[in-house]
């Protein structure tokens, strides 16, 4: 297969994580011709391609003309890691005006030839048609790697879109615990559920896939680096902050606006990634059950 | 009248395009352009520091961990934490493998190819061709940069924005086993890296006149300056001076008072520089010109030959890969010492929300990257404003940039011109995610 790979807006993270396949990235060069990929060759220009490997997604006029010829020359495109698939961490400066941005840089000099930016980061798919997802941010070694090997065979991967949660390994503790609590305050207890020990973890919202990899093997609460879990795309009730001090309120015996009230970053803590998702304020044109069935890393089978 | 436009820079960290026009007075006019500012220092404002490192680390994927370490250096300092010492060398642990992975990239994706086969078509001159005629190669050069992931993923729980640490703490140390498994993946690599050693020194050495075309001017040299060789973190900032025989202290304390920046006319990434200092250059050079040794002792062995070869110090640009060969080996040295450590205990502090403000100073594999951090009393982050290499080194690159090009004099064909100026801009390794932030 021809296959293209490109950043966007991105701290190409997800690309690193290419280079991280280990075996699979030899079999990968080995098997299929990469025909434009300026983070390890030379190509000047994009040509057709089978596949497009997109991360990052559109911060100005640039990133959006070359989004548009992707989409052009690529039979298929991949939104790859939580940048592409809703906006990342990046999308969490929809808060300012663009023009407040660049000013807070720039002052008002121009900078010749920037390309007019964008007024919101949107994801990926707000711009062009998308074939499949890989979120992540990044997506793990192994999660990269199955998924590179369904899309080789010509499937698309799918996935049902559990929650972190579903995936974790730790135990309830004895209810109420204090909270709630940060991580640079009390050292998290190992091997207990973080949320019920008053931590804030968004593994109830967040897509599994990862193999929670934050709270099971590293003993820290999930920060949603995977994108919101599919009840949450699915529920247009479902509000993440309003979710998430329930869940600590019931486990730390803590009124819910007394909790709500103790989180002095709400948006940094409950939207980390996925502010400029337009889905968790307005739904997809014709509904969202296409596009879920879209966003995963597994074969259908599985 | 635009000579040269190489839209994208291909073999770098980022995207990024350059101009070059040449004036009437044979002077190069040139244009390193880079844009997509993302507003990462404003996004953070307002988030409590246990969402700071998660949104800093975003900033470059490549660094991720140096940023991470730079702002909770910050946090510590701005709130007059004690930090353990078994905590700051979990930290340097993660930093020396992130570094080793990072030089891995620069040096054998990204620089040296062009050395490798400096007469062949450029579009070969990669590792995905190479692969195709020789595996064997390309595997023993990318085993040497999953070292560094391997230890970086143990030590800090994934290889690209990881988890394991927070502002004066970790979650969890490295078991012993662990560190056992780890020493021994070390230690057997020791042949290949002495081996890539000396194909580095090879290389450089069979492209002699290529070096000498690529820039030599004499800069200033920002770096940490450390007691007996070049560190990374924990040591002071030191300048340098084009005439200067020693460096010059400078104490974290004065350092903010010192640092400009100012808009680049053609670029979203701003230059920085420091007061009175009219040509400045951090990464691999200036960590050498300015500590004169690295102060482990392999590393030490191979400096010696490179000084009695290339001379000291070293101000030619495309020696940078060269140094950071050494530097490679040189955190080698570190990590063998620090994963033979005890095991830590003590690795977490409390944060209690408190107002202040300091500044912190690492040495990134491409350079100098200063945090400036400010806290409210509630404990959010107030004001954050980063320094990166590239924006030290960008004013450099450019003057290198056209002095290569007054050079060529617009008597060389366009490919050759195009060639030798992407190979300058590779010996500076620049990551514009990190540059633009
Ligand atoms: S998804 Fe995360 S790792 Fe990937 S480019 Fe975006 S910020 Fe970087
Ligand atoms: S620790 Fe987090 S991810 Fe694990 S079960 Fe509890 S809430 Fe879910
Ligand atoms: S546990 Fe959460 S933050 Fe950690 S990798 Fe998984 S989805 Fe991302």
């Amino acid at each position: 297969m021809q296959v293209a790979i490109l950043s966007l807006s991105s701290c190409l993270g997800c690309q690193m994580v290419f280079l991280n396949l280990e075996e699979y990235f030899y079999a990968f060069i080995g098997d299929n011709r990469i025909a434009y990929a300026p983070l390890l060759m030379d190509h000047r220009e994009m040509p057709n391609v089978d596949l497009a490997l997109v991360e990052g997604t559109a911060r100005n006029a640039g990133h959006f003309l070359k989004v548009r010829e992707v989409r052009e020359k690529a039979e298929r495109v991949v939104a790859l890691g939580t940048c592409a698939c809703f906006g990342g961490v990046q999308g969490l400066a929809n808060r300012f005006s663009e023009e407040s941005l660049l000013e807070g840089r720039f002052g008002t000099e121009t900078i010749e030839g920037a390309p007019q930016g964008v007024r919101r980061l949107l994801p990926l798919d707000s711009y062009i048609r998308v074939d499949a997802y890989l979120p992540g941010c990044p997506p793990s070694p192994e999660l990269l790697r199955d998924f590179l090997q369904l899309l080789l065979t010509g499937s698309t991967p799918v996935r049902e879109g559990s929650t972190v949660c579903a995936e974790c390994t730790v135990v309830s503790p004895q209810l109420p615990q204090p909270g709630p609590r940060r991580i640079t305050e009390a050292a998290p207890p190992t091997g207990i559920c973080l949320l019920d020990a008053g931590f804030l973890c968004m593994g109830p919202l967040t897509r599994d896939g990862c193999g929670a990899l934050c709270p099971s093997t590293m003993g820290v609460p999930c920060r949603g680096c995977r994108g919101p879990s599919s009840r949450v795309l699915t529920d247009p009730s479902l509000d993440m902050e309003e979710e998430t001090a329930r869940r600590i309120s019931r486990a730390t015996g803590t009124k819910r606006e007394d909790v709500k009230a103790a989180i002095k970053d709400p948006v940094h803590t409950h939207y980390l990634f996925t502010l400029a998702e337009p889905i968790l304020r307005r739904r997809r044109r014709g509904g969202t059950a296409p596009y879920l069935y879209r966003l995963g890393e597994r074969g259908s089978g599985r | 009248m635009t000579e040269l436009v190489i839209d994208p820079i291909t073999r770098i960290f980022g995207n990024a395009s350059l101009r070059v026009d040449m004036e009437e007075s044979g002077r190069a006019r040139v244009r390193f352009q880079a844009y997509g500012y993302r507003g990462l220092e404003r996004i953070v404002r307002g988030a409590h520091l246990e969402n700071l490192l998660p949104v800093v680390s975003r900033i470059c994927g490549v660094d991720s961990l140096f940023h991470q370490v730079a702002a909770s250096l910050a946090v510590e300092k701005a709130l007059g934490l004690e930090v353990s010492s078994n905590l700051r060398d979990l930290r340097n642990l993660a930093l020396w493998a992130q570094f080793f992975e990072r030089h891995a990239i620069s040096l054998f994706v990204h620089g040296l190819p062009d050395l490798l086969f400096p007469a062949s078509d450029p579009g070969l001159r990669n590792l995905v061709s190479i692969y195709r005629v020789d595996e064997e190669v390309v595997r023993r050069l990318l085993g040497l940069k999953s070292l560094g992931t391997t230890v970086l993923r143990e030590v800090a729980g994934a290889a690209v924005h990881p988890m394991n640490f927070r502002p004066a703490g970790a979650a969890r140390d490295v078991s012993q086993e662990v560190r056992r498994g780890l020493l021994e993946r070390l230690n057997g690599a020791r042949p290949l890296l002495a081996e890539t050693a000396r194909l580095v020194k090879l290389i450089l050495r069979r492209n002699e006149e290529l070096v000498n075309q690529a820039g030599d001017a004499p800069t200033a040299y920002l770096a940490l300056k450390g007691q007996s060789g070049m560190e990374i973190e924990g040591a002071s900032p030191a300048l340098l001076g084009p005439e200067a025989p020693h460096p010059a202290l400078l104490s974290m304390e004065e350092l903010p008072g010192k640092l400009r920046e100012e808009n680049s006319p053609s670029s979203h990434v701003r230059y920085a520089g420091l007061e009175g200092v009219d040509r400045l250059k951090v990464g691999p050079l200036a960590r050498l010109n300015v500590n004169g040794r690295y102060g482990s002792p392999w590393a030490d062995e191979e400096l010696e030959e490179l000084k009695a070869q290339w001379g000291f110090p070293v101000h030619r640009c495309l020696l940078g890969h060269a140094l950071r060969m050494l530097e490679m080996i040189h955190a080698w040295e570190r990590m063998m010492a620090l994963l033979q450590g005890p095991p830590l205990e003590d690795i977490h502090a409390e944060v209690r929300p408190a107002a202040g403000r300091a500044a912190a100073m690492l040495e990134a594999p491409e350079g100098s990257l200063v945090y400036i951090l400010e806290v409210s009393e509630e404990g959010l982050v107030e004001r954050l404003s980063v320094f990166s290499p590239l924006q030290f080194n960008l004013r450099s690159l450019e003057k290198s940039l056209s002095e290569v090009s007054a050079a060529l004099g617009g008597t060389e064909r366009e490919g050759k011109a195009e060639d030798l100026l992407q190979m300058v801009i590779r010996a500076y390794a620049p990551c514009i995610p990190c540059g633009v932030h």
